[in-house]
């Protein structure tokens, strides 16, 4: 499924540009350690982290697009990372939990 | 490790999940890290020689080996404290300078960042597996026209500047009890 198709399913809000790509899965995590060790090239990221960090994470293992969740803000300069990065992030005021169900029913395994 | 061999020559394999402990030399002001696999974090002060360490803090990392999956050799990545990338690391600094440069044509550049020797000096990563962790990241990349490129720390960043800059996981570490 594209990015821009699932984000208007899931009522995501986008902070940066779209990136529109093909999202193959989904990682969910905080630790940007676990993101570079297990997370596959297209998975969807969803995390709480609004690190800098996470961005460069995320670029390394070819994420498609990091979901912010809980209402996290990234900050301008991490935005401008990722805009950089062209990596999209999407804030969401829902948990990873209820990210994930969303995900599932939307068919991302 | 969880990715899948299928297709991929360059596997990370044998995983060690552990913390990253800098500890700090009072009289000196030195700092330096070491990687620990043990559950929880050492935080015990200790003397080595003349010198007293005591502990600064700690993020959870962990150590991999990278498997060629043609020739089955397996390359231990033990000395990797970590990878800064270009836009984390400070304003002005030159990795900032060419990691910009680079990624106008979408190469993303990450410095491999050592552990120091006991004595202080810098430990570099052999240029054999600087060329392994390249190929092991950007074999997987499924972003037309992207590129991964890792360097050595050919600026020396491994004195000068915060652990915070590095990708680590600094205050994940659940298990610690509190005042630490």
């Amino acid at each position: 499924m594209k990015l821009k198709e699932l984000a208007e399913k899931l009522e995501l809000k986008a902070v940066t540009q779209l990136f529109d790509k093909e999202v193959t899965g989904v990682y969910i995590s905080d630790m940007v350690s676990d993101v570079i060790a297990n997370s596959k090239p297209g998975n969807l990221l969803v995390t709480i982290q609004i690190h800098g960090n996470v961005i460069a994470a995320a670029n390394l293992v070819d994420s498609a697009a990091i979901v912010v969740t809980q209402g996290k803000q990234p900050a301008p300069d991490v935005v401008k990372m990722a805009e950089k990065a062209q990596i999209a992030i999407f804030t969401t005021p829902l948990n990873q939990w209820q990210v994930a169900t969303k995900l599932y029913e939307c068919g991302i395994r | 490790m969880t990715s899948a061999s299928a297709g991929v020559r360059y596997q990370m394999v044998n995983v060690r999940p552990g913390h990253v402990i800098i500890e700090h030399e009072q009289r000196g002001q030195r700092a330096r890290a070491y990687f620990s696999d043990e559950p929880l974090p050492p935080i015990e002060e200790y003397r080595e020689g003349a010198t007293t360490w005591h502990y600064s803090g700690t993020a959870q990392s962990f150590q991999f080996d990278v498997r060629d999956n043609e020739t089955g050799e397996v390359v231990s990545f033990k000395e990797l404290l970590g990878l800064l990338y270009y836009a984390c690391a400070k304003e002005g600094s030159p990795i900032r300078e060419l990691g910009a440069i680079a990624e106008e044509n979408r190469i993303a550049t990450y410095l491999a960042l050592t552990y120091e020797g006991p004595d202080g000096s810098k430990s570099v990563l052999a240029p054999a597996k600087v060329r392994v962790l390249n190929r092991l990241f950007n074999e997987r990349l499924t972003t037309p026209g992207k590129k991964i490129l890792i360097l050595p720390d050919l600026f020396d960043l491994y004195r000068s500047m915060s652990y915070g800059e590095i990708m680590l996981d600094f205050g994940l570490t659940s298990m610690e009890p509190d005042g630490r």
